[in-house]
């Protein structure tokens, strides 16, 4: 029982870490319009940020937000100098391929310039570890917990009530409607893709004193988004929270009770199970057809 | 009033026919001379290139380019990124491993055993994955790549663990040592020379335009009664044992097989061969292969430069040259004519 509690607990702060990744995801296919294959990329960037920053003495409560920052103005000079171009092009699958190259080449250029190791992030949180109810949290993990909890909810509000947020949801139903009511599309996707892409780089800069900051750390939160999003439906702002919470309590359970060397493959068979049973994922829209 | 098929419409129908089989006699004219003149090119290079490494290089850059082949046969054959290709090159690999080490068979029929589980394991992939299509399709058959590198590094007593498989017997086709750099480079160069006229052969059959229809508009296709998912399936089982024939021959280059034949690393080099050389031009894998290995081997780049210089490179194609770099020599001729002709006129 007290194993199965702490399971659970683990999975829900694991999932807590994916849903950010998720949402930032899931906010920019539906709204850009594109399978973001360079969020790995973005992820990393913000653990490096937060690693550069921390190590010229900044605080790293203070180095947290300004990681945010730095990696949403690379999003922003991404999505001005290459998304925009590539989107409009006329095949179909060239968006795909360039996020993919993008990725690719933002991972390679860490390498060159940070090397293939991993970085050090240090957190004041440290090691320090309390006792709820019998069960282990880490502090840092805790934080993490509360930290996205906190954006998540904001995120959720500030569409909701606020006039930017609106027309977010509007271009999301429908970009053409959205178009003749006046809104500035492209402005909403440029902005939805910075945001997408920020909330990558906050998962990454969360999760680095954790896990360290290392060229490739990107890989694995890609596809965890990827497998999130679609279980949610992609899209889908709530599927992707429900995706995520599912999916790190699914990998906790399995890791505790099944295999640790099987894990890795859990989230593309539940990926499958669903697109079989429910191929517009668990909370998604039913559309006519995809992209 | 009565409707009958005119005169004039039974002889313009009867031009089309007499310059469509004009066309055809064309391009089979060039087809065999193209032919001779690969032909003459494999045999030159390999009487003429005596340096063991460039030769070894060069038939790795063959196989590689069967890979680079069967990526093309998804991207410009029905119009998917098939990320997830290297499963069916690494099964190739892994066929070609397990079956000499582990069945005792010879080369041949090793290799022969990984495309058939290939093209099986297609079967009943692309039943389930080709339902999807676009990115859905892209990631998903990503994410089983992922599955069979955590099965690869699992399943110890069948691949080796995550160490791989390695200290094979010499390997030889019938009479012919792979372990010879001429003769392995003779040997790749020839299969995927054959490789590249079945596939013409495919795209000038009924099912080639089939899949040519279905690349440009799936849902038209569809309504003028092609059956897209039939098609699509078909043309992922043809691309998967021309994947499984680049892992195998890859073998006796590298001389291990690691799980890392999964990484989606490897998909990103034949897809990145495939947008070098054009998407559309069945022969172009072939020359991005050989531009992809050449250039960086010249250059000796740090592979992560070479990663950084590539991916660049394919972000403005797409950007600028969506079919391929050849397209930008049609946009400078086309312009160079432009420019003529207004210098003429004035």
């Amino acid at each position: 029982m007290e194993l199965l509690l702490q399971t659970l607990v683990n999975g829900l702060v694991l999932g807590a870490g994916y849903a950010v990744v998720a949402v930032g995801l899931t906010l920019i296919f539906g709204i850009v319009g594109i399978a973001n294959f360079a969020h790995g990329a973005y992820f990393a960037l913000g653990a490096y940020a937060c690693h550069l920053l921390t190590g010229q003495g900044v605080n790293y409560f203070l180095a947290l937000p300004l990681s945010v920052l730095l990696v949403a103005a690379v999003g922003l000079v991404t999505e001005l100098a290459v998304v925009r171009r590539s989107l409009y092009a006329d095949a179909h699958h060239s968006s795909l391929i360039v996020m993919f190259a993008l990725g690719q080449a933002v991972v390679a250029a860490l390498i060159l310039i940070f090397g293939p190791d991993p970085h050090p992030v240090p957190s004041p949180l440290g090691q320090t570890t309390f006792t709820l109810f019998g069960i282990f949290v880490t502090a840092q993990r805790a934080f993490i917990f509360v930290c996205s909890a906190v954006v998540l909810a904001g995120f959720g509000l500030w569409l909701a009530y606020t006039v930017k947020g609106q027309q977010l949801v509007a271009v999301a139903q429908n970009p053409r409607g959205a178009l003749y009511s006046g809104i500035n599309v492209p402005m909403i996707r440029t902005l939805s893709f910075v945001l997408g892409v920020g909330a990558a780089g906050l998962a990454g800069a969360l999760l680095s004193p954790i896990v360290t900051a290392y060229p490739t750390m990107g890989h694995g939160a890609l596809i965890v988004g990827f497998t999130v999003v679609i279980l949610g439906g992609m899209g889908s702002i709530p599927g992707a929270m429900f995706g995520a919470l599912l999916m790190g309590i699914a990998n906790a359970l399995f890791e505790t009770f099944v295999s640790v060397s099987w894990t890795p493959a859990l989230g593309w068979i539940l990926v499958i199970l669903t697109l079989l049973f429910w191929p517009q994922g668990l909370l998604g829209r039913a559309q006519l057809h995809r992209h | 009033m009565e409707l009958s098929p005119t005169p004039l419409s039974a002889l313009s129908a009867g031009r089309a026919d007499r310059s469509r089989a004009a066309r055809d006699a064309r391009s089979a004219r060039l087809t065999k001379i193209l032919l001779a003149a690969a032909v003459a090119a494999i045999a030159g290079f390999g009487l003429v290139v005596s340096d063991a490494f460039i030769l070894t290089l060069a038939g790795y850059t063959c196989a590689f380019g069967l890979f680079a082949l069967s990526i093309n046969v998804m991207l410009g054959g029905i119009g998917e990124v098939p990320l997830g290709q290297c499963l069916f090159f690494g099964v190739g690999s892994y066929g070609a491993a397990i079956g000499m080490l582990k069945l005792g068979l010879p080369f041949e029929a090793a290799a022969l055993l990984g495309m058939a589980v290939a093209v099986v394991a297609a079967a009943a992939i692309g039943v389930v994955t080709l339902r999807l299509t676009g990115a859905y399709f892209s990631i998903v058959s990503w994410g089983l790549t992922g599955v069979a590198m955590v099965a690869a590094i699992n399943l110890e007593g069948l691949t080796g663990g995550p160490l791989g498989m390695f200290g094979f017997p010499p390997i030889t086709i019938g009479p012919l040592q792979l372990g010879t750099p001429q003769t392995y480079f003779y040997v790749t160069a020839a299969m995927l020379l054959l490789a590249v006229l079945f596939l013409v052969a495919v795209r000038r059959s009924p099912f080639g335009a089939a899949m040519e229809s279905v690349r440009q508009n799936r849902h038209l296709a569809q309504s003028v009664g092609v059956d897209v998912t039939r098609v699509r399936l078909k043309a992922f089982m043809l691309s998967a044992p021309l994947a499984a024939l680049g892992g195998a021959l890859c073998v006796p280059y590298a001389q291990i097989v690691t799980p890392e034949v999964f990484n989606v690393g490897n998909t990103v080099d034949g897809l990145l061969m495939v947008l070098l050389g054009g998407s559309q031009i069945i022969a172009g894998p072939v020359i991005g292969a050989a531009i992809f290995t050449l250039i960086p081997h010249f250059l000796e780049l740090d592979p992560n430069v070479r990663i950084l210089l590539f991916s660049s490179v394919i972000i403005l194609i797409m950007m600028f040259a969506p079919g391929g770099l050849h397209q930008l020599g049609l946009a400078l001729r086309d312009r160079l004519r432009r420019s003529n002709d207004a210098d003429q006129s004035r």
